[in-house]
């Protein structure tokens, strides 16, 4: 057993004061010894090709993937990779992530190009997260670009960062933009208390001949019979209402809301696999929601969003009725009209 | 001195924090299973949720409920204070902790938390932007909440959720909706609380549709007095419902042994005995436009409470008048001004199996039976189908 006994060393600084009285922060350091698991920059993982923020990986075996619907950060845009190692093979699952070898590396590079319209023009790398599958289980780390875009620092605590874009109507958008701490990463990442991943299901994954390719790569064995299960991009206006609804909530909700998520005591259930209406929040009460319920009664009311608490949490700004609870300093405008329109549609 | 911080334009004095939680949270990253840590004396501010997760045998300490403050009255990001999640044996003490946005402290998926010396708080008056919970075990197994005060939750001021072997004793709780509520857990023991001036002081519930249905509660030795606060939580919670001026309520659960408390002068019902039927009710009239007929209730669920055992109780009201900020506190008017009851039940029975109330040696206690299926037409104050005596529950612990 160790006992820390913290000692103050002070050096004061000042923050904004948002309330009626001024708030002066002394910035105090404990003396705490730095976090030395992993590498402390992004380069020392070798994954990329310099000059690194082109994003080109590096060695045979190490690739980038699609997925069909994803999870919205503040509008990022992502850059995903796979490391595998040398002769090893993901195996196949049907509903649930894909079996990764040990040693596999999960690469996610957060970016904004400076305009919208022309995605492969300037832009800025935030950050990159990495999920690597160690001998224990899935480890999480998050990796700060530098200004000058030239390598990434490891980073325990999160930060915040002013970002600037032109959207794809020709409007700025500005965001602070919050990389989320280390121990934030499990919030999400966690299935039945284990550090998962969350994004590279068959259903994600299988879109135009992906999953084919990494077949023919040898990185992957499909089934030899039988059709893969594939969700929709809720973002593809041709696509069913229902199902890219449902999509949407998969991946921006459903990595707690489910059986195995942290938020399973609120018995709301959201993955697009999930049959049950009530377990959907149709004509379900809030559990622990607080003023989360912002005053409404029904996590869905059909027909009508505005009396909906989903509505309410996930167009909330608010810490404490936000849905997702991280990962967003901005609503995400298309999600939400995609899931008003969901709900006014149901009888 | 003022002018040494360039930053303070304002007249008035600054606050001053010092914030450590860069460090606290590196400190608990790198815990290893066994550890102390030990926060200092001081007032300190953060911005960020502080995370536990994975750890066994962790204890984080203050140097007391009046020397170490923590406050996340500048959090932006994150719905709780502190957030633990898949421990072994935790162990909160010696600290206050208040002003989060969302919850103050939230344990989820722990087998073995123990808080001991906790002031968790919201400060100023209550008022419904406050967080819901100030202590929120949920989905944990082997609870201890003992010695701590719960002040302001918009919610229940100390809240055990879907949880199993828990013990909550020694606590103060004022100006939270719900002093104390126990919701969908098992084998609980709640003793020698001090439960005032909240909307309701002591709630046993159980709600629909959760992992696990609630049953096996002992409540006694508590002192459960004034409990008249007006409700301030928001719509849509089933706490919202309650009635300001309730001492003790339960609703929809079994295996309930109320004794030996003190429930004084709670203005609207001491004792209050409910099924979620009434409940949802209650909630589903105004604003929706769903009638509880609407809301589906999954198969396991039983509605109705049963098995309730309330006995040498020491129950006193000196208001003559029910509070009236709630539906049923003017019900209570119409029907009962001036002679009060002390214990009431909504008459909304198991229709399937023998509906089991005891009643023995609570002085003399007012009883009645509103009939609220019939719109109180059956309501009666004869309690005699519930004088009796049933096996008291084993002690838990």
């Amino acid at each position: 057993m160790r006992v820390f006994i913290l000692f103050l060393l002070i050096t004061t600084a000042c923050a904004t004061p948002d309330k009626k009285r001024p708030i002066v922060i002394e910035e105090v350091e404990l003396g705490v010894e730095e976090v030395v698991d992993y590498p402390k920059l992004l380069s020392e993982w070798d994954l990329f090709e310099e000059p690194l923020n082109q994003l080109q990986p590096k060695g045979e075996q190490t690739f980038a993937y699609q997925i069909n619907s994803a999870l919205f950060s503040d509008y990022a845009h992502k850059a995903r990779f796979i490391q595998l190692p040398e002769n090893t093979k993901i195996n196949y699952v049907e509903a649930e992530v894909l079996d990764f070898p040990k040693g596999t590396i999960l690469i996610k590079n957060f970016y904004y190009p400076a305009d919208f319209r022309k995605p492969e023009g300037e832009r800025r790398v935030l950050e990159t997260r990495l999920l690597v599958h160690a001998a224990e289980g899935w480890d999480a780390m998050v990796y700060e670009w530098n200004d000058e875009q030239t390598d990434a620092k490891r980073l325990i605590l999160g930060n915040r960062k002013t970002v600037e874009w032109t959207d794809k109507y020709g409007a700025l958008q500005r965001v602070n933009y919050s990389i989320p701490s280390q121990p934030q990463c499990k919030s999400c990442h966690d299935m039945n208390g284990k550090l998962t991943p969350i994004g590279p299901t068959v259903r994600q994954l299988n879109r135009e001949d992906q999953l084919i390719s990494w077949t023919n790569n040898g990185w992957l064995q499909l089934p030899k019979e039988g059709t893969l299960p594939k969700l929709v991009n809720y973002l593809d206006q041709e696509a069913d209402l229902d199902q890219r609804a449902r999509a949407w909530l998969e991946i921006n909700c459903a990595h707690c809301h489910r059986k195995e998520g942290p938020a399973k005591n609120s018995g709301l259930y959201l993955q697009a696999s999930q049959t049950d209406p009530y377990r959907l929040g149709v004509n379900k009460p809030p559990i622990a929601a607080g003023k989360g319920s912002g005053g409404l009664k029904y996590s869905i009311v059909p027909g009508r969003p505005d009396q909906s608490i989903l509505i309410h949490r996930i167009a909330s700004m608010e810490p404490g009725e936000m849905m997702p609870e991280v990962g967003r300093g901005m609503n995400h405008k298309e999600g939400i009209a995609l899931i008003e329109e969901w709900i006014s549609a149901m009888d | 001195m003022g002018a040494v911080f360039s930053c303070t334009q304002d007249q008035a004095e600054p606050v001053v924090w010092k914030s450590i939680e860069s460090d606290l949270q590196t400190l608990i990253i790198q815990a290893q299973d066994g550890d102390t840590i030990s926060i200092p004396e001081g007032e300190f501010i953060f911005k960020n949720p502080l995370i536990i997760d994975g750890l066994k045998d962790l204890v984080l300490e203050g140097a007391g409920m009046d020397k170490t403050l923590l406050s996340f009255e500048l959090q932006d990001r994150g719905a709780e204070g502190i957030r633990a999640a898949n421990c072994t044996n935790l162990l909160f003490r010696d600290f206050t902790i208040q002003d989060s946005p969302g919850d103050n402290i939230k344990v989820t998926d722990t087998y073995g938390i123990r808080f001991t010396n906790v002031r968790s708080q919201w400060t100023g008056e209550p008022k419904e932007e406050n967080g819901a919970y100030a202590f929120y075990p949920v989905l944990c197994k082997n609870v201890v909440i003992e010695d701590c005060i719960a002040i302001g939750s918009s919610d229940a001021g100390i809240y055990v959720g879907q949880s199993d072997s828990v013990i909550i004793r020694n606590n103060e709780v004022f100006h939270n909706v719900a002093g104390i509520e126990s919701e969908n857990s098992r084998w609980v023991e709640i003793y020698e609380n001090h439960a005032h001036d909240n909307t309701g002081g002591i709630l046993i519930f159980d709600m629909p549709g959760l992992t696990q249905s609630g049953h096996t509660t002992r409540v006694f030795d508590n002192k459960v007095i004034s409990n008249n606060l007006r409700n301030f939580a928001p719509e849509g919670n089933v706490v919202s419902v309650v009635p300001p001026g309730t001492g003790i309520m339960m609703m929809a659960t079994r295996k309930i042994e109320v004794f030996n408390n003190r429930i004084s002068h709670n203005r609207t019902l001491g004792l209050a005995l409910a099924s979620y039927t009434l409940v949802e009710a209650l909630g589903a009239e105004e604003g929706s436009q769903l009638d509880s007929a609407n809301s589906r209730i999954n198969n396991a669920y039983d509605p109705h409470p049963n098995y309730v055992y309330v006995h040498d109780n020491e129950v006193e009201n000196k208001h003559w008048f029910p509070t009236f900020d709630s539906e049923f506190g003017l019900l209570f008017m119409r029907y009962f001004a001036f002679n009060l009851p002390d214990f009431a039940i909504d008459g909304i029975l198991p229709p399937d199996e023998e509906f089991v109330l005891c009643m023995s040696n609570n002085g003399d206690i007012k009883f009645a039976n509103i009939d609220a299926a019939n719109e109180f037409e059956g309501r009666t104050t004869d309690w005699s189908p519930y004088a009796c005596e049933t096996g008291t529950i084993e002690p838990i612990f």
